[in-house]
Order: C-alpha cells, then sequence, then structure tokens
C-alpha cells in the first residue's frame, strides 16, 4: 500500500527534474526546481536518511532560493541581445563547420556511456549487508556521540568534512573574484516597510534557536553542522535584505575570522593530534564528544558566514551592474 | 489507521501535483511564488502525517525547517526585485 | 480510543478538503489577488486541522509543542508573505500603468 506513496514520488522527482531541464522560460525553470526541491526532501525521508532531508529543505527551499531569485532578476534586467554582434561573435569562432563537432560529441557520448557502466558496476557490488553500516555502529561507542551519521561524518571522516569546509571558503573567494572586494562594502536597499521589518525581527531569533537545537541534537539525531550552519546563514541573509548588512557592520577582522574559524579550528587539532604521537583527527576518546561538538559549533559559524558573504557579494554585484545597464540605456 | 494516513499523503502529492500547472503558467513571478509557498505548506502538512505514520518524530525538524525558511523566499522577491527609480521593467 | 481515531480522521479530512480548495483556487481564480486570498485558505485552516489531527494521533507533550509551533510560525508567515506579495505586485501594476499613461 505504501508503494503508491513512493510511485507518486519517484514520477514527480524524475518529471520535475526534467522539466527544469527543458523549460522553455527561465522563470519556470526556477519556480518548478523549488518544487523539485520540496519532492526531493520527501523521497529522502521516504528513503530513511532525515539528515540529508533536513540539508535539501534547507539549501533547495532556502538558500539556493533566494540566490535563484537574485540571478533571475539579473537575467531580465539584462538588455536584448543584439542579433548583428552576435552574428560577428559566433562567425569568428571554429564551430561554424558542423562537421568539427562530431568528434567532441562521439567523445562525450563515449565518456559519458563508460561513466554509466563503472557506477553500474559499483551498485552491482555493493555486499549484501549494507557496505559499511555494521562497521560504523560497532565502533559508536568510541566516536563520543550517538548517532551513526554525525559521527562518520565528524570523527571517521573527518577528514572530509575538514576539505568541505575549505571547498565552501573557495566558492566564496570565486564570487570576491568575480565581483571584486570594493563592491562588498556597499550598503544595500533598505526595508522601509514595518511589517517587513517586524518579521525580519521575528524570525531571526526563531533561526537561531532552531539551529542551535539541530546542532546539538546531531549528537543523539539527524541534524548537525551543516543543516545549522544554513539555518544561520538564512539569518545573515534576512539581515541583509532587511537593510542590515551583517559584514558591513562588524569589525572587518571579525568578519575574516569567523570565516575561517572552522577551518581553523580543525586544522590547528590535526597539528595538536600529530604532534601528541596520534595520526590526524584521531580524537582521544575520552574528550570526543566534546572535541565534535566545539568542532561543529564553530563549522557551523563559518559555513553560515560564507553562505551570507556568498550572498551579499552576488546581491551587490547585480546592483552595480543594472545599474550600469541602465545609465547606458 | 495507516491505510487512512496513506490515501491522505498520496491525496497531498496529487494536490502538489495539480497545483505544477499554476507553476508553468502563472503569468507573473508572484503567481509562481505564491504556488510555491502552497506546495510549501502542503509538504509540511505530508510531513507531518508522514511522521505519524511512520512514528518517526524526528520529520517534525524537517518541516520546521520548511516552515522558518518559507518567509525567506518571500522576502527575497520583494526586497532583490525593488524597483528602483528610472529602472525598466 | 475509538473517538480519538474517529476525531483524527475527521481532523484530516477537513484539512484535506481546504488543502484541495486552496489548490483548485490557484489553479482557477482570474487573478494574483484573488489566488492570495486561496492561498491563506490552506495555509491557515488546512495546515491547521492536520496539525490538530497529527496531534491528537501522536500525543506526545513535546511533539504537540512542535506541532503548534509549525502552525503558529505558519499563520505568521503567510499572513505576512501575502502582504508582501500583494504589496509588490500593485506597486509593478502602478509603475506599469504611469509608463502607459505618460
Amino acid at each position: 500500500m505504501s508503494i503508491m506513496i513512493d510511485i507518486i514520488l519517484a514520477v514527480l522527482a524524475i518529471y520535475l527534474a526534467l522539466q527544469c531541464l527543458f523549460a522553455p522560460r527561465l522563470t519556470q525553470t526556477v519556480f518548478l526546481f523549488f518544487a523539485f526541491g520540496l519532492a526531493l526532501a520527501l523521497a529522502w525521508v521516504r528513503l530513511g536518511a532525515v539528515d540529508v532531508a533536513i540539508t535539501e529543505a534547507a539549501i533547495a527551499s532556502g538558500f539556493l532560493g533566494v540566490l535563484f531569485l537574485d540571478a533571475l532578476r539579473d537575467f531580465s534586467l539584462a538588455p536584448p541581445l543584439k542579433w548583428d554582434n552576435l552574428e560577428v561573435v559566433h562567425s569568428s569562432l571554429a564551430t561554424k563547420n558542423p562537421k568539427s563537432l562530431f568528434l567532441p560529441r562521439l567523445a562525450l557520448m563515449l565518456g559519458l556511456g563508460l561513466f554509466l557502466l563503472i557506477a553500474l558496476e559499483a551498485v552491482w557490488k555493493i555486499p549484501e549487508g549494507g557496505g559499511l553500516t555494521a562497521a560504523a555502529e560497532a565502533l559508536l561507542p568510541e566516536s563520543g556521540v550517538e548517532h551513526p551519521v554525525t559521527a562518520v561524518l565528524l570523527n571517521f571522516r573527518a577528514y572530509d568534512t575538514w576539505l568541505e569546509l575549505g571547498v565552501i571558503l573557495l566558492g566564496l573567494l570565486a564570487t570576491f573574484a568575480v565581483g571584486g572586494i570594493k563592491i562588498y562594502r556597499k550598503p544595500p536597499v533598505v526595508a522601509d516597510d514595518i511589517l517587513l521589518r517586524q518579521v525580519i525581527l521575528f524570525f531571526t531569533p526563531v533561526l537561531f534557536l532552531f539551529g542551535a537545537f539541530l546542532l546539538y541534537f546531531g549528537k543523539s539525531g539527524p541534524g548537525g553542522a551543516f543543516q545549522a550552519a544554513v539555518l544561520w546563514g538564512a539569518i545573515g541573509i534576512l539581515l541583509h535584505l532587511g537593510g542590515r548588512p551583517v559584514f558591513s557592520m562588524i569589525p572587518r577582522w571579525l568578519g575574516q575570522l569567523s570565516l575561517t574559524v572552522g577551518l581553523g579550528f580543525f586544522l590547528i587539532l590535526g597539528f595538536f593530534l600529530l604532534a601528541g604521537g596520534a595520526t590526524l583527527f584521531e580524537y582521544p576518546p575520552a574528550y570526543a564528544g566534546v572535541l565534535i561538538l566545539i568542532i561543529e559549533t564553530l563549522a557551523a559559524i563559518s559555513i553560515a558566514a560564507a553562505l551570507t558573504a556568498i550572498f551579499a557579494n552576488l546581491n551587490q554585484m547585480n546592483k552595480e551592474e543594472s545599474n550600469q545597464i541602465e545609465s547606458t540605456n | 489507521m495507516d491505510g487512512f494516513f496513506i490515501i491522505v499523503i498520496v491525496f497531498l502529492l496529487l494536490n502538489i501535483a495539480l497545483g505544477l500547472f499554476r507553476v508553468w503558467r502563472g503569468p507573473t513571478v508572484a503567481d509562481r511564488l505564491l504556488t510555491t509557498q502552497l506546495f510549501g505548506t502542503t509538504g509540511m502538512a505530508i510531513l507531518l502525517v508522514l511522521a505519524g505514520y511512520l512514528k518517526d518524530l524526528t520529520l517534525l525538524n524537517v518541516a520546521i525547517t520548511f516552515n522558518v525558511l518559507a518567509i525567506l523566499l518571500v522576502i527575497g522577491l520583494v526586497q532583490v526585485w525593488k524597483k528602483k527609480k528610472g529602472e525598466t521593467p | 480510543m475509538m473517538i480519538k481515531e474517529v476525531i483524527t480522521v475527521i481532523l484530516l479530512v477537513v484539512g484535506c478538503f481546504f488543502f484541495l480548495a486552496g489548490t483548485l483556487g490557484v489553479l482557477r481564480f482570474p487573478d494574483l489577488f484573488s489566488r492570495l486570498h486561496a492561498l491563506t485558505k490552506a495555509d491557515n485552516l488546512g495546515l491547521g486541522f492536520i496539525a490538530a489531527g497529527m496531534a491528537l494521533h501522536i500525543g506526545s507533550p513535546w511533539a504537540v509543542l512542535k506541532i503548534f509551533s509549525i502552525w503558529f510560525f505558519t499563520l505568521l508567515a503567510s499572513s505576512t508573505s501575502c502582504y508582501l506579495i500583494a504589496r509588490f505586485q500593485k506597486e509593478k501594476d502602478q509603475a506599469r500603468n504611469r509608463k502607459e499613461e505618460g
């Protein structure tokens, strides 16, 4: 009987994914993507992965939502394409001859086919007992937490999590490279509506408290640093949208510190553990619980600051460009 | 009781599928956005019923996540798309 | 026990009815402002009845607190977002009208 839910969810998710790729207009694509995120979160719940469902819910409906709306506005303001220029650019490219496209297409198809074959083989070879679940469960008492997902993310495979923090920081650096730091300091549009200001004021502490709850709950159930970080990042985005850009209001060193503290604490901890004779990120079991909680908090602060900064950067960059378009018109 | 919960969940999922038509068609951005808000609320209702059906109370946390972030999209639309003086729409 | 289950079923069915009404309203109503009206029905009453039904079914105090905080936040968020969307659209329409006249 419950297979009906799964069938509808599967059909809905695949249909929405295809529509996201092939819908004729950009607005349709963006808003269908939100529905896709919802279907995906429900599918993760049905698969029993509540951690992933929370992350999907937070990222798809919160962070990506405002980023996409921002990008959509940018596209809607862009001047119509000038076809004459396009012709010139097009004819100067080497792809004028349709025959020259044959080889890249063949290579792409072969590569994709090979990748699919390898993926199929990997899926085929998964052992019967569900992979490494038993091994993770057996070592759970030594990890300092009670939830296997948190134990894997922050203890057994802490190296991966550390590098993920670095990846998020690299994403922020990429927006710096595109936008430049001088725009980063300009104040945004101030919220002139009293209801808007009040709802931001109401939801800021709610987001903070629920993020802190998820962070602490990650010890014993689904939740953790990444979920909390997106909620805390949403605070920064809300304040930015309400005319209080966090990074323009705190001193520069504090902003830089909050961006790097997650990566840095991991690094220093690993260094001390190595100096003490252990391997990298091999926590002493007595202090593992406390250490994981500290790492999670600092990582969440770092990721939240990075998400806020990415949004602030892109938002201000768009404003700058649209002003230029306006003045040239 | 479980069978009834499944019927409710399927019904709400079909509601989402029906509402997709408005996202597809909706003449303005605001139309599409309000349909997305409706999807978010329907998703929360589905999660509440699923929490009762699967007897897994952590699903309520997923619902609260959707819940507290729902306002973000609207404020994003209103503030990001805010008109400035002399701007061509 | 039986009475509790019957009340749960009734509350869920009423909630489903309001969700269907909201979806049909969003689909069928002619313009944005009347569609907003349909949306708030689903948000306030539909989710409210389903939350009440599930709170009755689950019954543990912590979960009931969470479910009602979900409903409370939705009430706040949906009424505010309705106002914001309507104001956004109205300002856009006014700007377009001014442009056509001038």
